[in-house]
Order: structure tokens, then sequence, then C-alpha cells
């Protein structure tokens, strides 16, 4: 088990009048490389939550085990600088976060910080650069030139560069467009198949759950609600009614076919597979 | 950030809370004045019962003056060494060593300490009883005849109205910009030099490209709905003096004559 | 009668590459138009420029049959609504009272008369209870609501709505286009949104798909979602009762063309041999 929570609990802005808990006794495994959907309402505590797995947040209660490390409350983490190479942390906008005159030395900014030489930091950005899709012509850019997507890119790969055995992601496709989501989960989708990557995911976004994720996570109130496969997450629609999510369509698709008298069954998660269903059953008709 | 005090605005229900900013701003600004007339401890004793009653009035804790203090502590040490060192009149109290503490190095210290806290406890009346917008209001109103000598009262006023506004939000996305390349391996605290140029500069243009993109979308934003520097326009929040508002600053100018006229018989 | 009349409208912010590339369409009074496309076809910009707030190179704008020009801003203004997509940045006042004042203010609505009309487009957006609260204390969807009371406040004939949604969460979204939707049935508004949201297009009146700065597909949500070729080449997403319809018909099974689950449904329920 690469990350584990026990009994882990965190309070903001401990002994003021703007306290507030964040977090409960979170008891939490997460499986090594696979991609794990955290999902619940804004303020539900997923981002206090992910923010602990590189030690920016510290628990106030409880132990976190990460990789070969352990992060107990009340105790300064060792080898802190490792373990933020280890578990690389994109927030939401990460554009924001460039700041370099080009892009190849805004990429190389953080392997260097990780004791990398010079030239070795640039073949690491080089790499990672390729990895997300930017052209070489952009990397001696200016990181403002490039479009909304190519920045949101741009400061993944700043990430990835640092060679990340975790990638854990807030919200990273937000704000941009179908075709931009689209191209950007399938990367992370790559990057779990094709290196071994294990990634979680933070997101709002149902289908992204549905087609690219593994497990799923569900925080509520500070608290972990339910974790089990995406497979069994979705195989009916009680569960997500239930938290107030709005299913991805395709199971809303087949919710709406039983109600109207289709057989399906409930394995049946994809759309070829669906229209094969409906097709039989309309056929014998016809 | 949750614990800076000076300067922030408590909401409470009080008997200040309720005056008028204006009276607020001007009565605040006529007993800062009479703080540096030398009225003596009498004068002195005089003002710190007034204010100290100001701050019941208002609901205020004292240890919420006292942490507004608290950064000032470090400029009072600071000072009495300085003074320690250069002021060598009045009596000799002690000696270390080479160095003689004299009582003029004391007095002219706590003189200082005295009045500082003094200017703390009477900010702090106006900045803690007072909302933001209300005291920007405030200000606009008071500058208003100087608007025909080309002071841009309103433009004051919305400036600041709007930097107050955004302080928060500017706040959240650094505290954000630091995590995030916190996460890139910055080190804020430890480091070369050349490191913690890069690790200062890693937050700083970030916060300004983002402040730059507020900025634009907030003018676009004023300008859509209307908004036209230096153009007509009515105001939703209309300020009114009442009964109390002039007694408070009717005793605010008495201190002030008090002051004056005990520095000069003193 | 038409809201917007465009035509041989282009515009470039430099000299480099000409962001609106002369496009002409027009708007139905009282319609729900939507504007779709991907990220850098130029949709933002046509809105911009609708509300007066970049200066068209060339070509014509008329809204409410006035031109837009210099001479007319202020008139347009008055007629034009528009509400972004960052909640934070156009929040302008301390309070969401003060913030829907905002443009009263502009418009020099007598201070009197203010209160009223706060309240009765506070309680258009559900925000009545908060109207005394600061930004920081509400979420995305609140502080939208409280930009479109402000804008609303204003009364507007037309309203935009420039990815109003995109940067809120779930909860978010669909309470702004609830709001949306009540305002355009309570309402003669016209609608114009810029939006992502493939459902909120299907239930639109009349659709603009944009494409590197030019109009390239336009009509009722049915016409342009009919065009599988166009569709493609630009590459729009469609709603999922048209991706099940295209499974369907690869396994032979015919249906007609439906925008939405239900209507699907409602047809293949016809021909199901369970009944």
């Amino acid at each position: 088990m690469p990350i584990q929570f026990e009994h882990v609990s965190h309070t903001y802005s401990t002994g003021t009048p703007y306290e507030y808990k964040a977090l409960y006794d979170i008891n939490l495994e997460i499986e090594e490389g696979k991609i794990t959907a955290i999902i619940g309402m804004t303020g539900s505590g997923k981002s206090t939550l992910v923010q602990h797995l590189n030690a920016l947040l510290l628990p106030e209660k409880g132990t976190i085990r990460i990789l070969d490390r352990t992060i107990t409350a009340g105790e300064k983490p060792k080898n802190l600088k490792s373990l933020r190479g280890d578990v690389g942390l994109v927030f939401q906008f990460p554009e924001y976060q460039l700041f370099e005159e080009t892009v190849i030395k805004d990429v190389a900014f953080g392997p260097k910080n990780f004791g990398a030489s010079e030239e070795e930091a640039v073949k690491k950005a080089k790499h990672a650069l390729s990895m997300v899709g930017l052209p070489a012509e952009t990397y001696e850019k200016s990181p403002l030139e490039l479009s909304g997507g190519q920045k949101r890119r741009a400061a993944i790969a700043g990430i990835l560069a640092m060679d990340p055995k975790i990638l854990v992601l807030d919200e990273p496709t937000a704000g941009l467009d179908p075709l931009g989501t689209v191209s950007m989960m399938s990367l992370f989708s790559k990057l779990n198949r094709e290196m071994g990557k294990t990634v979680l995911i933070v997101t709002h976004d149902m289908e992204q759950v549905f087609k690219y994720c593994d497990n799923v996570v569900v925080v509520e109130n500070g608290k972990i609600r339910t974790h089990t496969s995406v497979q069994e997450f979705f195989a009916d629609s009680s569960l997500c009614r239930e938290m107030n999510i709005l299913p991805p369509a395709l199971i809303r698709m087949k919710d709406l076919l039983k109600e109207a008298g289709f057989r399906i069954d409930d394995n049946i998660q994809d759309l070829d597979r669906l229209a094969y269903a409906v097709a039989r059953q309309v056929k014998k008709h016809g | 950030m949750g614990n800076i005090t000076l300067g922030r605005y408590i909401p409470l229900d009080s008997p200040i809370h309720k005056m008028d900013p204006r009276a607020k701003i001007v009565g605040m600004l006529l007993v800062l004045i009479a703080i540096f007339f030398p009225a003596g401890w009498y004068g002195y004793a005089i003002l710190f019962a007034a204010v100290a009653f100001c701050i019941i009035l208002a609901k205020l804790s004292f240890t919420f003056i006292w942490k507004a203090m608290r950064p000032m502590l470090f400029m009072l040490v600071f000072l009495l060494v300085i003074n320690t060192l250069f002021l060598k009149t009045g009596t000799p109290l002690f000696t270390i060593g080479s160095f003689t503490m004299y009582s003029d190095a004391v007095f002219q210290t706590l003189y200082i300490a005295v009045r500082l806290l003094l200017m703390v406890m009477i900010t702090t009346c106006l900045t803690a009883t007072t909302k933001p917008l209300d005291m920007t209001l405030g200000i606009e109103d008071l500058l208003k005849p100087f608007a025909k000598i080309g002071v841009p009262a309103h433009e004051i006023a919305m400036l600041i109205s709007i930097a107050l506004r955004f302080i928060p939000d500017l706040i959240d996305e650094t505290q954000r910009i630091i995590k995030a390349q916190e996460s890139r391996g910055v080190d804020l605290k430890e480091g070369k030099i050349t490191e913690r140029i890069m690790a200062i500069l890693s937050l700083i243009v970030p916060l300004f490209v983002s402040a730059f993109q507020r900025a634009e979308d907030l003018a676009n934003a004023m300008e859509a709905r209307g908004y036209a520097p230096g153009e007509k326009r009515t105001r939703y929040k209309v300020l009114k003096m009442q009964a109390r508002d002039y007694v408070l600053l009717l005793i605010c100018a008495a201190l002030l004559g008090g002051m004056i006229a005990l520095s000069i018989i003193l | 009668m038409k809201a917007i009349e465009v035509s041989h409208l282009t515009f470039a912010y430099d000299d480099t590459k000409t962001t609106i590339d002369d496009i002409s369409f027009s708007v139905e009074e009282g319609s729900y138009t939507t504007i779709v496309g991907h990220n850098g076809s130029g949709k933002s910009t046509v809105a911009k420029l609708l509300a007066g707030l970049l200066e068209k190179k060339s070509g014509e704008i008329k809204l409410g049959g006035l031109d837009l020009n210099m001479k007319n801003l202020t008139a347009i203004r008055s007629m034009i609504g528009i509400v972004f997509q960052n909640p934070d940045n156009q929040f302008i006042g301390s309070t969401v009272r003060d913030d829907i004042a905002f443009g009263l203010e502009n418009h020099c609505v007598p201070q009197e008369q203010m209160d009223d009309i706060i309240n009765l487009n506070a309680g258009k957006v559900k925000m009545t209870k908060y109207l005394d609260q600061e930004p920081t204390r509400l979420s995305g969807g609140q502080k939208q609501r409280v930009a479109i009371a402000g804008v609303l406040a204003m009364k507007p004939k037309i309203l935009i709505f420039d990815e109003a949604t995109s940067m809120l969460d779930p909860q978010g979204k669909d309470e702004i286009k609830k709001v949306i939707t009540q305002i355009h049935e309570e309402s003669s508004l016209t609608i114009l949104s810029i939006t992502h949201d493939i459902d909120e297009v299907a239930n639109s009146d009349a659709v603009i798909a944009m494409n590197n700065g030019k109009i390239a597909m336009a009509g009722t949500p049915h016409e342009v979602f009919s065009d599988e070729k166009k569709l493609k080449e630009i590459q729009l997403d469609i709603p999922f009762s048209m991706k099940m319809q295209g499974a369907l018909k690869r396994r032979g099974v015919n249906v007609g063309n439906h925008l939405t689950m239900e209507g699907l449904v409602k047809e293949l329920c016809q021909y199901n041999s369970n009944m």
C-alpha cells in the first residue's frame, strides 16, 4: 500500500475564532498503480485530504504512511523535500504557478529544486514536455504566450519533470473545453498505464470518474463516505442519487431504459454493449 | 493571517459601531493631534481615561489592544537601547559594566510608549468599529470639499474600497501559490541567497500575473455595468450625522483644547 | 424583430491574428440562443464586442435596432447586461446589497428607489437571505446569482452569459442554469449564452457554433446536431442521446434524431418486444 491514512484529522486555525474542523478520523488506503477519483461537494474536505499527501498540511491527529515514509501528528516530517519530489501535487488552475521567462526554464525549475544539475533538469523538462504533448517550438517561448490549454500542460509538465511516483491532481480539467478535457484525461490515463504512476484526481465530473478512473473515494463533511471500485459505484444509480450526485449519462440512460421496461444488465458500462442489449430487445419485435 | 488585529473590523453591536464614520474619523484626528501636545502625565492620564472609556463603550477587549500593540514592543525595546546609549541626562539609575542608565532615558522611552499605546488605542477605536466600506464613504464625504481644488474624492474612495474588497482574495491566492511552489520543491525558509531570490520570484511573478488578470476582469465588469470614472452617479449609502455624533466631536474637540491649555500652563 | 444583428464583424487583438473573421448572425428577440465552440474560437470576444467592451475593426453591430457606436454606447450599455465567467472578479461591492447597488449608482437611480429594486432582484435569484453577506462567505454559485441580480436590476433587454457556469461546481452550475431558465420563462428578455454545456445547448432555441473566429454552423439545436459531417469537422460534443442513436444505428436500429434521452427512450419503447 503506497498511501495509508490512519485516524487522520485536521483543523484549520486552531485556537482562533476562525477554527474549522475539515477532516475527522480518516482511515483510507489508496491502491497502488491505479487511478483513484476523490469526489465530494465543495467544502467536503477533498482538497484538505490531498494536501496531506505531500505534507503541505500536517495531520492534527493520526498517521499517514506514504511510499516508505511515515508522517505522524505532532512530529516534524523528515525528508520533506524528497517526499515532495515523490508525490507530485498539481493544484487547481496550475497555470498560475508559471513564472520563468521560458517554458523550458519553468519546467526545469522543479528538478533543479530537487538537486538536478542544469543539464539534467533541462533533459527532464524536455521529456516531461513531450509527455504532455507540447511541441518543441513552444519550449523557448514565454509561458504567457501560450494558449490556456497549453499553459495548463506546461504547468503539469513542471510537476512531471520531478518524476513523481504518485501524481495528485486537484480538478485538473476545470475551465478547459470538452476537447481539452478529453486530451488531459487521456494524458493521465497514459501516465498510469504506460509509466505505472499512481494517480489521484479530485474532480466533480462523473463522466471522467466513469471513463478514466479505477476507484472512487467519496468525501462528505470531512469523513470518508464510501471507498469502492468505479464499476461497483456506478453499477446502479442509487448510490449516486443518495449522495446527490448526478450519475454519468450512460447510467442515466440505463435507468430510463429500465424504467421503460427494457432488461439491462447492471454490468453493462459502455455504450456499445448498451446499444447491443437494446437492439436485441427491439429487433425481436421487428 | 488570523493573528493580525491592528486595523481589523470587529463586527459588534455597540454605540460606537453605530456612529457616523465621519464623526469618528474627525474625532480620531483631533485626539491624535492632542497626543502630540506635551501636556504632562496628568494630560496623558485624562486622555487615557477618555480613550479607555471609548474602548469599553465599543465592547472591545483590552487583550485585543494588547495584541495590536505586541508587534511594536520590539520597536520600544530598540528605542530603550538607543536612549540608554545616547541620553545621559537626569539621575543615574544603575550601572552595568561601562553603561550607566539614566532616568531620562527611561522617561523618554516611557513617554513614547504611552503615546504609542494611545495612538494604537485610538486608531483601534476607529478601525475596529467601522466597516471598511463606511470608512471609505466617510473619507469620500470628508474629501468632497477638496474636490473643487482637484482632489478626486470619489476615485480615491473607490480605489480604497476595491483594494479592501480584494485583499482577502489576494491573500488566498498568495497562500495557494506558496503551496503550489512548495510542491515544486521551493523552500521559502532556507537555502542559498540565489535560491531564495528564485523562491520569492516564483511567488511574486504569478501573483502579479493573476492580479493583472483580476484587474482586467474587474474593469470589464465595472464598465459593463455602466461605470465611467468622473461621471455623475448617485449613491446607495448615505451618511447622516445624529446628535450623538456631534457629542463625540464636541468631546474630542474639548480633549484637544484641554491638552493645548495644559501644555501652555506647564 | 431581431434583438441582435451582426454583419461582417471583424476584430483582431493585434496584427498577427484575426480573432473574429467576418461573421454575420442575428438573434431573435426573446429567444434563448447559445454560442458553442472550443476555447480560442472567438466566442467570448463576440460577447465583449456586443457589450461594447472591445472596439470592432469593421462590420456592423445592431442591438434592438440601434447601431453600436461611440455615440450610442451609453444607451446600448443600459440595454445589455453581461455575466462573466469568474465569480470573484465581478463582485464589486463589499456586500451583496452594495454589489447590486453598484450598477444602479452608475445609472443615477435615485437613492430612495434603490432598496426596492435591490430587494426585488435579490428575490429573483433567491439571495434575499444573504443581502448583508460579504463575498468571501458566499459560494461560487451564490456569487454568480448576485452578478445576475446586479445585471437584472439595470433592466436590460438582452442578457449575455459568458461561460457563467464554467467555474462552478455541479451544485452551482445547476443553480445558475435554473435561474437563467426561470428568468427566460418569466420575462421577455433575450438570452445569449456562451457555454460548453451540451444539455443547455440542446434546450436552447437557436445555436451558433464558432470555430477559428468564424461561424461554422447556425440553426436550431436539431438542425445543428443533425449535421454529423460538419460536427466531426469542428469536433463539437453532441448530446448523449445522439451518441446512443449512432451506436443503435450501427446495430441496425434506426431511430430519429433526439436531443434528449427521454425522447429517445420514448421512441424505443414503441418497438420494445418485452412489452
